[in-house]
Order: C-alpha cells, then sequence, then structure tokens
C-alpha cells in the first residue's frame, strides 16, 4: 500500500480533512464491531470451519501442513478472540454467537446509514474506506456458509450488497458475474474459493484494474497482496480478514503478512 | 453483558427513575489509579454531568474485582451494577435520559465511528505506554497497581495485569510497534479528532453527546498526568482546538460544582 502511495497512487488524493478523519474512524469501527464477528464466522462457528474453510486450506495446503496448519490456525483466532472479549474460557456457542452477531449487524446497519445511496463512501470516486469496507463484505456476502446469519443481514442491507457487487463488477470483472470465474479444482461449492481459485489469472486481473486509475491504488494492493501471500500457500495465507488494505497491523509470523 | 442479562437491566432500569444516591466506583485515586482508567472513569463522569445525573465518586481498592466486566469505572444505580461507558449510555437511555436523540442516522453513525476511533487508538495506546513500554511500568504502572497490597501479591498482581495486556496487544498487533509508532497513532487520532471538530463547540454542534464525554475523558486525563515522558501530552497540545475543547468542558461541567 505505501508502495502505491510512494509511486503517487493514493486514493484518497482527493478527500477532503474531515472526509480522511472519517475514514479512520469508520475504519476503528470495522476493526472492533465487525472483524470480530468475521473470525468466529470464518474459524470458529464450528458448521463453517469444518464444512467451509478447514476443507478449503486442506485441500490447497501442500502435504503434510494440511494436517495440522488449519487446526493451528483456527486455535490462533479462537485465542485472538478470547483476547480481544477479555474472556479466557471464551468458547464457540449460541450466547457468544448472538452478542457478535449483533455488534456486526449494528455496524453493518451503520455503515449502510453512512453510505446512503451514493455509489463510494465518499462521492463519486472510491477511496481507501471503500476497498477496506469491501475486503471486510464480500466474502460474507460471497460464501456459502452453512451458518448464514451474517450473510443473511448483509443480503438485507441493499445499499452494502450493491455497493459490494459493483465494486466486484468495476474492478474484478470476471467475478462479477457471480463467481462463474473459472475453478482450478473441483472445491465444493463455497465462493469463499471464488476468491483465492486461480491465482495467477486473478492476479493479472488485478494488474489490468490497477493500471486503470490511481483510485485502484489501495484495491490493488489489498487485493494483490492476498493474492501475493495466497499464492505461496507454504505461509499459510491469511483467511481474507486478517490482511488490512490500511496495513500498520502486524500479523504473526506464519500467518502471513497483511 | 450476555444479552439475557442486558434486556434484564434495561426492563429493570426501564422502571425506576434516577436515584439520588447513584455511585461511581473507581481504584484509589491517589495512589493506586492508573491512566486508562482515570480516562474511562473522568469519560462516565462528564457523561453523567452532562446528563445531569448526580453520580459519587467513590475510591476501593478492588474496584477491578467489583466490577461485573472487570473493567473500571462501574456504577452502581439501585440494585443493578453496570460498568463501562458503552452499557452506561444504554442503562441511561432506558431510563429516559440520552445526549444523542437530536442527531440523524448519519451523524449517530459518525459518533458511533468516533467512539470507536477513541476506543481503537488513544485508550490502546494508553494501555500499551503503561504496559509495554519498560521505563514507564516499571516506574509507574506497577508500582501503582499493586500498591494497596503487600509483598508477595503486589508483585504477583502486577505482573499478571502486565502479561494480560502485553498479550492482547499482541493479538491485535500492537506488539511489534515502537514507542514512536504509538505516539504517531496517537497524533493520527488526534488530528482526525480535531479536523472532525473543527470550530464548533462540541462534536455535534451545539449539544455534547457521548463522544464529547469520552473524548474529554481521555484527553484532560493525558494533559494532566505525569509520566515518564511529556511527548503525549505535547502531541495533544499541538491541536489548539481540542485543547479549549477540554478547556470549556471542564468549565461547564467540572467547576460548577466546586463552587
Amino acid at each position: 500500500m505505501w508502495f502505491c502511495v510512494f509511486q503517487k497512487y493514493n486514493a484518497d488524493y482527493d478527500l477532503s480533512a474531515k472526509e480522511g478523519a472519517d475514514s479512520l474512524a469508520f475504519i476503528s469501527l470495522l476493526e472492533e464491531k465487525l472483524k470480530p464477528a468475521l473470525i468466529y464466522t470464518f474459524w470458529v462457528e464450528p458448521k463453517n470451519y469444518v464444512d467451509v474453510t478447514r476443507r478449503w486450506y486442506a485441500e490447497h495446503l501442500p502435504f503434510p501442513l494440511n494436517f495440522f496448519l488449519p487446526g493451528r490456525m483456527q486455535r490462533r483466532r479462537l485465542e485472538t478472540l478470547q483476547l480481544l472479549r477479555g474472556d479466557q474460557s471464551l468458547e464457540a456457542g449460541d450466547e457468544l454467537e448472538k452478542e457478535l452477531y449483533r455488534d456486526a449487524a449494528e455496524c453493518m446497519n451503520l455503515l449502510s446509514q453512512r453510505l446512503g445511496s451514493q455509489k463510494f463512501f465518499f462521492g463519486d470516486s472510491p477511496s481507501s474506506l471503500d476497498a477496506y469496507v469491501f475486503g471486510h463484505l464480500a466474502p460474507v456476502l460471497k460464501s456459502k456458509l452453512p451458518n448464514g446469519k451474517l450473510q443473511q443481514h448483509l443480503k438485507s442491507l441493499d445499499n452494502l450488497s450493491n455497493f459490494c457487487s459493483n465494486v466486484l463488477l468495476l474492478y474484478f470483472p470476471r467475478d462479477g458475474r457471480g463467481g462463474a470465474g473459472p475453478k482450478a479444482s473441483s472445491a465444493p461449492a463455497p465462493d469463499a474459493g471464488d476468491f483465492d481459485h486461480v491465482p495467477n489469472k486473478r492476479r493479472s486481473a488485478a494488474v489490468r484494474a490497477g493500471g486503470a486509475g490511481r483510485h485502484a491504488g489501495p484495491l490493488l494492493t489489498g487485493i494483490v497482496s492476498v493474492q501475493h501471500v495466497q499464492r505461496d500457500a507454504l505461509e499459510a495465507p491469511p483467511p481474507l480478514l486478517d490482511r488490512q488494505t490500511l496495513g500498520n497491523h502486524d500479523d504473526d509470523d506464519e500467518d502471513g503478512d497483511g | 453483558m450476555s444479552l439475557a442479562a442486558e434486556a434484564f437491566v434495561s426492563q429493570m432500569a426501564a422502571a425506576e427513575p434516577w436515584p439520588e444516591s447513584a455511585t461511581l466506583y473507581q481504584p484509589l485515586k491517589e495512589d493506586q489509579i492508573l491512566l486508562s482508567d482515570c480516562a474511562s472513569s473522568l469519560a462516565v463522569q462528564a457523561y453523567l454531568r452532562m446528563c445531569g445525573l448526580p453520580v459519587q465518586v467513590v475510591c476501593r481498592a478492588n474496584a477491578e474485582y467489583m466490577s461485573p466486566s472487570g473493567k473500571i469505572p462501574f456504577i452502581h444505580v439501585g440494585n443493578q451494577v453496570v460498568s463501562e461507558l458503552g452499557p452506561i449510555v444504554q442503562f441511561t437511555k432506558a431510563k429516559g435520559h440520552s445526549l444523542s436523540e437530536g442527531l440523524d442516522d448519519v451523524q449517530r453513525a459518525e459518533m458511533k465511528a468516533y467512539m470507536e476511533l477513541v476506543n481503537n487508538m488513544l485508550l490502546t495506546a494508553e494501555l500499551y505506554i503503561q504496559w509495554c513500554d519498560d521505563p514507564t511500568a516499571a516506574e509507574i504502572s506497577r508500582p501503582r497497581y499493586s500498591s494497596p497490597y503487600s509483598w508477595p501479591l503486589s508483585n504477583i498482581l502486577a505482573y499478571q495485569k502486565q502479561w494480560e495486556v502485553r498479550r492482547k496487544m499482541n493479538a491485535i498487533g500492537w506488539g511489534g510497534k515502537t514507542l514512536e509508532q504509538v505516539y504517531e497513532d496517537v497524533s493520527q487520532c488526534c488530528q482526525a479528532l480535531s479536523q472532525r471538530l473543527g470550530t464548533q463547540p462540541y462534536f455535534f454542534n451545539k449539544q455534547p453527546t457521548e463522544l464529547d464525554a469520552l473524548v474529554f475523558g481521555h484527553l484532560f486525563t493525558i494533559l494532566t498526568t505525569r509520566l515518564t515522558s511529556t511527548e503525549l501530552a505535547e502531541r495533544i497540545k499541538s491541536y489548539s482546538n481540542l485543547l479549549s475543547f477540554c478547556r470549556r468542558i471542564e468549565q461547564t461541567y467540572f467547576e460548577n460544582k466546586s463552587s
């Protein structure tokens, strides 16, 4: 992301001081309210983890990492969640799920209220906040999860769903056709795989999108950094949740860098 | 608080008016309380004063353990105990007192987002400086935190708390940051707050909201607390509108009481 800034690609160039401040505030909101729920949805919720996340990682990691790495990542995520909530005895369960999803739903409602009927959060051209929100919401929208409560809530917020689809269509044209993009393996249905399949082709698409203008800068870096890490499966690619497009976030060693 | 408990508390809260005997508990002011707890406590006090709700401040050495969530401060109203600013705002709302009713949807979204900004950056920076910066932890935080207890309990509790906070910092990605980076983050946060405040008296123009209380609590405490270095206070002082904002709230809500 800083590479793009140094090369004078900066999506926040046109933002006023107040809009820049709002960006920071909304990013903090996402971090505090939405991210724990996303970690829970993909890594802690038993059905989702077993059917989708673990299966996907196990199929795409090389032998023998596929046996123990997903489990290790899962334990790490659970620990992060426990520390974030300040409760060492936290376990997956209905009550935790309700609380986390309630916070996430509130966060999504607030984002929806802020977005209103605009195309992007600050007018007609995207900024880093748009990339950040897209990065967090798109997996929720597109993945086929057994326990899809978050997804249902997101779908009920029309402007946010349209926002995500819009960004997908504009900057990831192949995926914009409802996940009909080429799949490298016969992975099971989940579209969570969509973002991670065929990394090479996705990357070139992202590069083309990136060349389209400076506004794509953070989107490009945001997504490309995912591709980079995703391709290097040995580095145990972080789930789409861990990376930040405004990275000053240091993830742990084997979880790759965001 | 669990959802069921929260619903129950709201229902009970709505039933009774605010009593005169409401108390707010915090650790000992002179010897024990630390920067982050003091900031949170001041934020709640400011909020309650803005609502015009009387509350007595009581200092207890074991306030942290009395609190239902383990966080400071907590209030004891009637027969209910509520901790942290967020739940306390909900609680007072259930009793019919609210500062943010006049805001529209977009403003409310912005208010919540800025409150998370303060929690995410300012509060985390305060915790970092207190517990992850070795000189500060050794000279100020550990001695103060464990001052009510005798050896060896004092050592055990202080190191346990430090270990807990450091683990949390690692989990959220602040473990690898240097002090300079943390100061930069604080500056960035203050810049955002300063830009949002502009020349208005409060963040949402004429009337204060819980955001004003929260920002006041943190900034005022940082400005008036002695740490090993004055860098943090200096960073805030460079934003004159934030300074006058703090002064204004102090004069309006805190000096009246003493006169």
